[in-house]
């Protein structure tokens, strides 16, 4: 491989390429997360017991998760949250991504698109944020429902994982827009043009025609919202309640209050096969691979 | 027929929705500034005022996190954007077949969630004796912006024509020339695309920065402190500075890059 | 300044497929000089091992008598135009023209004298400051030549330049080339498919096919007196016709036809002839002409299929009675004058061909080409053997 980067670049700057990427990939990438694969199989043990009788090798902090009920529980709900959360942003997704890639004039869709950069662009904090003046509880969404008659107490929006999941939604739409704009921007118009035309109607052309070929950009914007939701940190803080806290709150709290960074590691590290593991049943499912979602 | 003019306008109600479900809640954060409020809300409205933004001014943690935000952000530029460079250099050379090993390990940072790379990163750098700080938050940030502007430079560098190369060397160039003159050029679109957005991301970044950032903090790790204790409008305030600013930038970049396409269209 | 081109014995391979056979070559100083053949012959890839981008897997390149093996391309004297001539595009016509003198380190001022010098050789004197995106094909190809000139190189490369232009231009830029070239004394080695422009532009060409030179001659000898079958049919058009010696009489060759009846010709420069053998029969379209029926000599008759009027001549597509093969036959002041009389479609006629303008050469096996595309079709024993049956 140095041999084509220096038939290509000469010696030095072939030299510099290696060298950059080797920094990266190895110490920035990779033995970081060996690292702390190898913190998360050890005992949390003060300066003077390491490397004594009890520095060993032991599943115990993985056990802790399973032995612990609240954690286990959170555990799986984060899961099952990030799953809905990825579901309910694909589904208001695509409705925008077809008008974006097919409907819309060009010019519209320009400006839409122009619309949709402009918040893409602003701090996720301040994103989440202003969901939690909108919800919050002498709010204006509450106002609003007062007003409206709807209900006569306010709601503790802030207290469930409603608020969270909201927030969540709104924060990470953009990782799912896009993507599936790509790819169906990506299908030839005579082929939704085809299908109408032997009779097909609206749902069996997106489900035969459309869905199929957008299944690179799906799969792609599913496995981002995945990740950034289970790996959220900054929307439950924001949004959530100490009664709908989130795994990478656990996280964080074994690392910054418990002081316990093995167990963090070993928590942190199932996040990780969790992510990894949504992501091989997304491009299973889907039948893509990896140079789909670099795209 | 009806039922199809049915859909059709039904979708052009949601998509107004939609953008409105994507902006209202950043204008009532807005407007909430200019509520002489102590708590942010725009419910009940007790009258206008441009205090907060005074109190903001004056609010020394506030611009020891800015400068903080700047610094880290700047040296991200300055270690993600050459290992992107190189990266998409890399994989835009060689051909082997440890290349789609090569190319998943280069992704990964990218799906990733970001709280673990702040995690195996302060672990890592515990061995050395280094903490959480700026240094780390860069080092943080970086792992994962390389990889964005690697996508960025790559996209571009696939549109290459090599010729250009080979007409350079026959010319007497030395690789090195070639690149300098040639290719750098030609890439340079893509770096500033790619220098704007790293410099954002590492802005705005939260969920590796905390965990990296140690007793330092950053501007986004402050503005998160701070809703959660001491609350005022003067959060607001900055978010509507903030979002000012990036909206300028987001125009900006739009419009210069929808003028490169055209003239990529044009042009060759 | 010597700008001679030796190959030795110079072999490429890749893999498992040879590109190039063991091909020795001498290019004089100052020569205009022409790779001929079809895609995928062999040619580009000789140009680059000149060039330097490939490195021979075999022998050796001299250039004005400098070996140049571990010269890389970046110091060898010579300059390549591409096929799709490879300008900068972010750069002006100018610093186009400049590149090579300025990673010389040569200054400002003296560049620009230099190029303000070629761009008047190339009649774009006031285009420097443009960008080369705003230039047209043709004024893209001269600023090409312009930046190959500029770095004064012994040797200049062509690959293919003309092939993106439209047909007008393409034949006032073959005029222009040949005059640069004049004017310059530089050597060029020029590469084509299109044999109007190796045989209008060159002192000399080589024809190449399947990684082998197939015969290195003038123009004009080339056309007269091909070497082999494959330069027969590729160079201008021919007729071919499978026949058998039967006996040799100085220059003039009797051949057996087979279901054609006797047949005669001139020996071919090249060609080894033993009597009885296969030998195969090249009569180009405009030596045939219009015979009676008892006329003596050679003689063909054949159907006609098509007439195409072209001016100044016509060109007949026939199928020959006996064979069934088809012949082209080139008609010119016969018919405009009207001495051969109306020619139909469905017309049975009679062609005779004076022998000394036919040339006869050994069945060497070398492969058919499609007159139109100038593609291989088939291996001519293949062909051959089918004719027979």
């Amino acid at each position: 491989m140095f041999r084509q980067l220096q038939a290509r670049f000469g010696g030095p700057l072939a030299m510099a390429i290696v060298t950059l990427l080797g920094i990266w990939l190895i110490v920035m990438v990779t033995l970081p997360q060996l690292q702390m694969i190898e913190y998360s199989l050890k005992p949390n043990l003060l300066p003077a017991q390491v490397g004594g009788p009890d520095d060993r090798l032991t599943l115990a902090n993985y056990a802790t998760l399973f032995n612990n009920d609240i954690h286990r529980t959170i555990f799986f709900k984060t899961i099952w949250s990030s799953v809905l959360v990825t579901l309910l942003t694909l589904a208001v997704s695509y409705p925008l991504a077809w008008y974006l890639a097919k409907v819309a004039t060009p010019r519209q869709a320009a400006l839409c698109i122009l619309l949709l950069i402009i918040p893409f662009w602003i701090n996720e904090i301040l994103r989440t944020y202003s969901w939690f003046i909108i919800l919050a509880f002498r709010g204006p969404l509450n106002e609003v429902l007062m007003m409206l008659g709807l209900i006569d107490r306010p709601i503790r929006f802030l207290s469930g994982n409603g608020g969270v999941m909201v927030g969540m939604v709104y924060a990470y739409i953009l990782f799912m827009v896009f993507p599936v704009y790509n790819a169906i921007e990506s299908l030839d118009d005579n082929q939704v043009r085809a299908a109408r035309d032997l009779g097909a109607g609206t749902v069996r052309t997106h489900r035969r025609i459309v869905i199929p070929h957008a299944k690179p950009g799906i799969a792609t914007g599913c496995i981002m919202t995945f990740m950034l939701a289970a790996g959220s940190y900054a929307v439950p803080a924001l949004l959530g309640s100490p009664g709908s806290r989130w795994f990478t709150q656990i996280i964080y709290n074994w690392f910054f209050e418990g002081g316990n960074w093995n167990q963090g590691a070993a928590y942190a590290f199932l996040l990780l096969v969790l992510c990894i593991g949504f992501m091989s049943l997304v491009m299973k499912i889907f039948k893509v691979g990896l140079g789909d979602i670099g795209r | 027929m009806s039922s199809q003019r049915f859909l059709a306008f039904g979708l052009r109600f949601y998509v107004v929705i939609f953008f409105a479900y994507l902006f209202l809640p950043l204008i009532i954060m807005a407007a909430a500034t200019f509520n002489d409020s102590r708590f942010p809300t725009v419910t009940p409205w007790d009258g206008t005022t441009l205090r907060w933004f005074g109190e903001l001014a004056a609010d020394r943690g506030m611009w020891q996190a800015l400068g903080n935000s700047l610094i880290v952000a700047t040296g991200v530029l300055v270690v993600a954007v050459p290992i992107g460079i190189a990266t998409a250099l890399f994989l835009n050379t060689v051909s082997s077949r440890a290349k789609p090993f090569l190319y998943a390990l280069i992704l990964s940072p990218l799906l990733t969630p970001g709280v673990i790379i702040g995690i195996s990163t302060l672990i890592f750098w515990r061995q050395f004796g280094v903490s959480g700080g700026i240094f780390l938050t860069v080092l943080g940030q970086a792992t994962f912006i390389a990889a964005y502007v690697m996508l960025m430079v790559t996209a571009r560098l696939q549109r290459f024509d090599r010729t250009m190369e080979r007409a350079a060397l026959d010319l007497g160039a030395s690789q090195w020339q070639m690149f300098r003159r040639i290719l750098l050029p030609y890439l340079k679109p893509a770096l500033y695309s790619a220098a704007v957005i790293a410099f954002l991301q590492s802005f705005e970044n939260y969920n590796t920065t905390l965990f990296v950032v140690g007793y330092d903090t950053t501007l986004t790790v402050y503005i998160a402190s701070k809703v959660r204790t001491g609350l005022t409008p003067a959060v607001n305030a900055l978010g509507l500075i903030l979002i000012l600013v990036t909206v300028l930038f987001a125009v900006i970049y739009e419009l210069k890059r929808r003028r490169e396409a055209a003239r990529t269209v044009k042009g060759v | 300044m010597d700008g001679s081109v030796r190959l030795d014995e110079v072999v490429m391979r890749f893999g498992d497929f040879t590109a190039i056979e063991k091909t020795s070559l001498a290019i004089g100083s100052g020569e205009f000089f022409s790779f001929l053949g079809p895609s995928g012959c062999g040619k580009t890839t000789l140009l680059n091992i000149v060039s330097g981008f490939i490195t021979p897997s075999e022998g050796q390149v001299y250039i004005g008598d400098e070996p140049m093996a571990g010269v890389p391309v970046n110091r060898r004297p010579t300059a390549m135009i591409f096929q799709n001539l490879a300008l900068f595009p972010l750069m002006t016509v100018f610093e186009n023209i400049e590149f090579g003198l300025e990673v010389r380190g040569v200054d400002k001022r003296k560049r620009r004298e230099v190029s303000e010098r070629l761009l008047a050789l190339v009649a774009l004197e006031d285009s420097g400051p443009k960008m080369v995106t705003e230039l047209s094909g043709g004024q893209k190809q001269r600023v090409a030549i312009a930046r190959a000139l500029a770095v004064e190189p012994r040797v200049l490369l062509l690959d293919e330049p003309l092939s993106a232009l439209d047909l007008k231009l393409r034949q006032h830029m073959r005029t222009e080339l040949k005059a640069i070239q004049r004017k310059t004394d530089i050597t060029f080695i020029y590469i084509t498919h299109d044999q109007g422009e190796a045989l209008n532009m060159s002192d000399r060409v080589a024809v190449m096919s399947a990684g082998r030179i197939q015969q290195v001659a003038d123009p004009m000898t080339l056309y007269r007196e091909p070497a082999t079958g494959f330069v027969a049919s590729f160079v201008g058009e021919n007729n071919r016709l499978q026949t058998r010696v039967i006996d040799r009489e100085g220059e003039r060759v009797r051949l057996d036809g087979g279901a054609l009846g006797e047949l005669a010709g001139r020996v071919g420069s090249e060609a080894r002839l033993v009597n009885g053998e296969a030998a195969m029969l090249f009569v180009r379209p405009e030596n045939l002409r219009p015979v009676a029926a008892d006329a003596a000599g050679p003689r063909l008759e054949a159907e006609i299929e098509a007439v195409h009027f072209e001016g100044a001549w016509v060109m007949l597509e026939a199928r020959l009675i006996a064979s069934g093969e088809k012949l082209r036959v080139q008609l010119g002041h016969e018919v405009s004058r009207g001495q051969a009389g109306a020619v139909a479609v469905g017309q049975r006629m009679h062609f005779g061909f004076e022998p000394a303008d036919a040339v006869v050469l050994s069945d060497d096996g070398s492969p058919m080409v499609d007159e139109e595309t100038g593609e291989v079709v088939a291996d001519s024993q293949a062909q051959a053997g089918g004719m027979h049956v």
